[in-house]
């Protein structure tokens, strides 16, 4: 790949014109000198591919938050509530106990344990049900049957707190799912004709 | 039977370090030994910086008017290290612009572009003009005030070319003014179009450089015996290296001290009061305000052809004037022209 | 140069650049640790209020936007927790899908504020709607307006009015402090209000004949009557029964414990000539302290207990309200709890009260201690630990033995002379029943009602000026140089008239009360000097 019109090239050239040193504490020179150089450039090109790694990683866990859902007055024993996360995320929650603390509260995910489908209550089979891998799990949230039946998972449950006579959970706030703000709505569009004329 | 893995990979892929060696040692001129000549590894060096940043960033970045602003404050304030690596992304941008031109300023006043490397001044050409163009649809990806009109008055300048000028202005912009479909054919301009065409050009670039070799350059006072060349690698190789690592520590001293920040939210209706495109378009932007649209234009055309066309003049000046230095003269008018004009619309708000 | 020597050069810079990423991951931390602390807290719109708060974002932004600024938001109540309906309450209508009202009772709020609504429905504040039929209401209902229309005298160039509305005064003046009857157009031309509707327990109207005379638009939604909503007064009459506005000063739509912790939240209201309590805070040492200490009141706080939460100066609500570190940061929405006079009417009251709240009128020492629930002294003592996180006993015990002597002396030398005499006139003819139409009327209201008020509420809260300037020294002018000279004019007027005995009656108890040691300084010159005027000749 030379360049033919070029004079044939000299032997590599002799490292350097300090040739005083002997050839030993030379070759010493030029282990260290590889060494510290090899190591340096692994330390900071690495350092710069850590945060470059971290960069992608995500920053911060999915996020959470402690929304109201109800007044423990109004739930009464025995019954249920079906309650809807800021993301969309459908929450069957129960009251089973009397004592008015957070006990007594279920608040079962929608979110099958086996691979994350997105379980539906089926009323006529009194049952949870999971599309992907035909799952289901009875009123309590066990597994009864199909994957989450034989690995004995049940669905998970929402973190509950009672505070005041007043019961919050904790449910993620973010999804995928976008409400679609211009889908029409019942009746004449609330935006467009602003209530009553000023 | 017990292979060692190197041998397995030799005996799938015959390349031995004998011929990588071959294959990496150019010749490299002894001018090169100083610091100062090693211009042209510059640019090629932050090409890559910006390959890698601009990857990185186009992981969290959103092409659209309604998510660009977000997805790049985002960047900047939630993703851990965001604001680094758009401060790197930004800085080495500039650098690499001026990286270029110095690099091209040195390849004319030593005359490199002449006989027989006139081609390789006209690669060189193109990419100088495409690192601007990177550059000019990088800056309106952030979709702040500044970024978004001056890419509208960028893309009412190619209106003002005669004929084509429409037409060119409305595939630019993907309508008849910036609209839902423009940020994505900036992004992609930016991001895959420019970039890939940008490689094969400097592999072009490089090839010709490795076909014809290094333009030798000799000192009076040099000392004719000793070796004109020595041995890209390894020797030349560090020097390339450790320009890299001052260039990386430069980079991140620009982006932690002066931080890529951002702008107000690019605002179709309101225009803000002064608006001026990054620096190294300094020189247009001033022609333009110099001369009424359609001249302004056809004469910048027209000083860009000159440049593309300098190796053929230059060769015809001197077919007629062996010993004139019209050259030197030129590019130091030239030089000052465009120093001047940058000063100018630095020093002035409107 | 050897490679070697480049080597070495570029192990040098390799750590230059780890330096400066190091650099970087400092700047990285600190960012973090900087924004942690900032960082407001993400809002999370309920689910059940997403399309609310969608369209709202469009119709009322800023509505929206103070919810989003709001502890409610926080915590994931929306706007149907509040706004939501039942079927059958007369307000309620269709929109967009739910249910929902307009105006937010306080028994709306009761619903999860339970301690906190009762408390507040105990105190004055629930009552202040209460001054619809009295005297004051009188003044702007009769004597600054009309009770009906008043026609007009001339046409206002422009404009296109059919008449004047004589109620406005007391609608924007009175009804906006003390409270509206909320009211809802009827098809009969009137107002139904809650007299109407009769709400049963559950605040559902039992008059279903009123409920059809409704007046709704063609969305099927109640219109309000223009003279009583908006309305934010504090002792609002509501149409579910229930009375107070819990945003009269927790201003909708941030519900803002910040703003109802500073004075001019207050200051709506009890500002001005007849009791300028926020003028008087600002005169005295507490409000000073306040303006200057601003930045250390902690008003962020979620108890806001004085003494552990901010030291810096009392506000209205710290001494009236709000918890502090000697009463176990025990907060009252009754702000008559710590309040041991009552200087609201002519002459002072000790706040003695029954079960009901309502202060024992009972004289009788035995039917009294039975009839009282809640003693002055108790209160007193209440409003002591407020003090006494700042003061020493002595201070505080100190400060009221200057409160009480000040107000049994306004009690004893003016209030309550000045209201033996007019009474003397009634009782003896020589002044009509009706309020403000002789002159005498006004001169007393004033008395009492501006400048009586002011000298004990200054008292009260350490603003000397009002004690004096703006307080007793007008009280005594309007006493010796108009009160008296009224009254026995009107005595000479009566006796000019034939009404011999009437006017020596009352001038008898004027007489009476100038010949007590302490006004005797009054006339005791003027008779000297009319004494020598009638030994010279004539």
């Amino acid at each position: 790949m030379h360049t033919p019109e070029r004079p044939p090239q000299p032997q590599p050239p002799p490292e350097g014109h300090d040739s005083g040193n002997p050839p030993d504490r030379r070759s010493f020179l030029a282990r260290a000198s590889s060494m510290g150089m090899i190591a340096g450039l692994g330390a900071s090109y690495g350092t710069a591919g850590l945060y470059a790694a971290r960069y992608l990683y995500p920053s911060k866990p999915r996020d959470k938050a402690w929304m109201f859902v109800a007044r423990i007055a109004d739930v009464a024993v025995g019954g249920s509530l079906r309650y809807t996360t800021p993301g969309g995320e459908k929450v069957a929650l129960a009251r089973q106990g009397s004592a008015g603390t957070v006990e007594d509260f279920v608040a079962l995910s929608s979110t099958c344990p086996h691979l994350g489908c997105q379980v539906h209550w089926e009323s006529q089979n009194q049952r949870f049900f999971c599309p992907c891998h035909n799952g289901a799990f009875d009123k309590s949230g066990k597994g009864i049957s199909g994957p989450p039946g034989d690995a004995g998972q049940s669905l998970p449950r929402y973190p509950l707190r009672v505070e005041g006579g007043l019961l919050y959970i904790e449910v993620p706030t973010e999804s995928l799912e976008v409400a679609d703000a211009s889908a029409p709505r019942e009746g004449h569009d609330p935006c467009l004709d602003g209530g009553a004329p000023l | 039977m017990s292979l060692s893995p190197l041998t397995w990979i030799r005996e799938r892929v015959p390349v031995g370090p004998e011929q990588l060696r071959e294959l990496t040692n150019e010749p490299v001129p002894n001018h090169l030994k100083k610091w100062w000549w090693c211009l042209g590894g510059t640019p090629a060096y932050l090409f890559v910086v910006q390959i890698v940043t601009g990857i990185l960033l186009a992981f969290y970045y959103k092409p659209s008017p309604q998510t660009a602003y977000e997805s790049v404050r985002y960047i900047t304030e939630e993703a851990s290290f965001g604001w680094f690596l758009r401060g790197l992304h930004k800085w080495a941008a500039t650098m690499m612009v001026a990286a270029v031109v110095l690099h091209q300023m040195r390849i004319f006043f030593t005359g490199a572009y002449r006989k027989p490397r006139e081609l390789n001044w006209l690669v060189g050409m193109c990419l100088l003009l495409l690192t601007l163009i990177v550059g000019f649809t990088g800056y309106s990806l952030v979709y702040e005030q500044l970024s978004y009109w001056g890419a509208t008055v960028g893309a009412n300048i190619t209106d003002s070319v005669p004929v084509v000028g429409v037409y060119l202005k409305e595939l630019l912009l993907g309508g008849e003014v910036y609209n839902e479909n423009t940020l994505s054919r900036f992004f992609i301009l930016h991001a895959a179009v420019l970039p890939v065409t940008m490689a094969a050009l400097i592999a072009l670039h490089v090839t010709l450089i490795r076909l014809q070799g290094v333009t030798e350059f000799h000192f009076r006072d040099e000392d004719r015996k000793k070796p004109a060349f020595f041995n890209f690698f390894p020797d030349h190789l560090l020097t390339e290296l450790s320009i890299g690592l001052v260039l990386m520590v430069l980079l991140s001293v620009l982006a932690t001290v002066l931080p890529a920040e951002m702008g107000p939210k690019a605002d179709p209706l309101s225009t803000p009061e002064v608006i001026k495109p990054e620096w190294f378009f300094y020189v247009a932007f001033r022609w333009l305000k110099l001369f009424s649209g359609t001249l302004a234009v056809l004469s910048m055309g027209l000083i860009v052809f000159l440049m593309y066309a300098w190796p053929f003049i230059d060769a015809r000046i001197r077919r007629s004037r062996p010993e004139s230095e019209a050259s030197v003269w030129i590019g130091v008018a030239g030089a000052l022209a465009i120093i001047a004009l940058t000063v100018w619309e630095a020093s002035v708000a409107h | 140069m050897t490679l070697e020597f480049k080597r070495g050069v570029i192990a040098f810079l390799s750590a230059a650049f780890l330096v400066s990423l190091l650099f970087v991951q400092w700047r990285e931390v600190s960012r973090r640790a900087e924004e942690s602390g900032h960082v407001k807290p993400h809002i999370n719109v309920p689910a059940a209020s997403k399309a609310c708060v969608d369209c709202h974002l469009q119709s009322t932004p800023g509505l929206v936007a103070h919810w989003t600024g709001s502890k409610h938001a926080e915590r994931g109540v929306g706007c149907l927790e509040c706004h939501e309906a039942q079927k059958g309450e007369v307000d309620g209508f269709d929109h967009y899908g739910p249910h929902i009202a307009t105006v937010v009772t306080p028994s709306d709020c009761a619903r999860c504020h339970t301690e906190v609504a009762a408390e507040f429905g105990r105190s004055h504040h629930a009552k202040g709607g209460n001054i619809l039929a009295s005297l004051d209401n009188f003044l702007a209902e009769v004597v600054e307006g009309n009770r009906g229309p008043i026609a007009l005298n001339s046409p206002t160039p422009g404009r296109a009015f059919v008449h004047a509305n004589g109620m406005s005064s007391a609608n924007t003046g009175c009804q906006q402090c003390h409270g509206a009857k909320v009211g809802l157009e009827s098809s009969d031309g009137g107002i139904l209000t809650v007299d109407d509707f009769k709400p049963g327990p559950d605040g559902k109207p039992t008059n279903l004949d009123a409920v059809a005379r409704i007046v709704k638009d063609q969305n099927g939604r109640p219109k309000f009557a223009s003279s009583t909503w908006p309305n934010t007064g504090i002792g609002r009459i509501n149409l579910d029964g229930s009375l107070g506005s819990c945003s009269a000063c927790h201003s909708r739509h941030d519900f803002s414990p910040r703003r109802a912790r500073q004075p001019e939240n207050c200051g709506k209201c009890h500002l001005g000539p007849d009791h300028p309590q926020k003028e008087i805070y600002e005169e005295s040492k507490h409000g000073v302290a306040f303006r200057d200490l601003l930045h250390e009141m902690n008003l962020d706080a979620d108890e806001w207990v004085l003494g552990k939460d901010y030291t810096g100066a009392p506000t209205c609500a710290s001494c009236h309200m709000s918890g502090n570190v000697r009463n176990g940061g025990r907060i009252t929405h009754d702000p008559g709890e710590r309040i041991s006079w009552t200087n609201r009417p002519p002459v002072s009251l000790a706040m003695d009260t029954d079960l009901d709240h309502k202060i024992v009128g009972e004289t009788d020492p035995e039917k009294r201690r039975a009839l009282v629930n809640d003693t002055w002294e108790a209160k007193r003592t209440r409003m002591q630990e407020v003090c006494s996180v700042c003061h020493s006993a002595e201070y505080v015990n100190g400060f009221y033995k200057q409160y009480d002597d000040f107000v049994v002396l306004y009690n004893e030398k003016f209030a309550k002379p000045g209201q033996r005499m007019m009474k003397a006139l009634v009782d003896n003819g020589l002044r009509t029943k009706a309020d403000f139409d002789e002159q005498v009327e006004w001169t007393w209201y004033y008395l009492w009602h501006h400048e009586g008020r002011r000298a004990r509420h200054g008292a009260s809260m350490m603003a000397p000026d009002y004690a004096h300037w703006h307080g007793m020294f007008e009280v005594a002018e309007r006493f010796y140089m108009e009160l008296i000279p009224q009254v026995r004019e009107l005595a000479e007027h009566g006796r000019e008239q034939g009404k011999i005995a009437e006017a020596d009656a009352v001038l008898s108890v004027v007489n009476e009360i100038l010949a007590r040691p302490e006004h005797q300084w009054y006339e005791r010159d003027l008779a000297k000097m009319r004494a020598e005027r009638g030994k010279e000749p004539k």
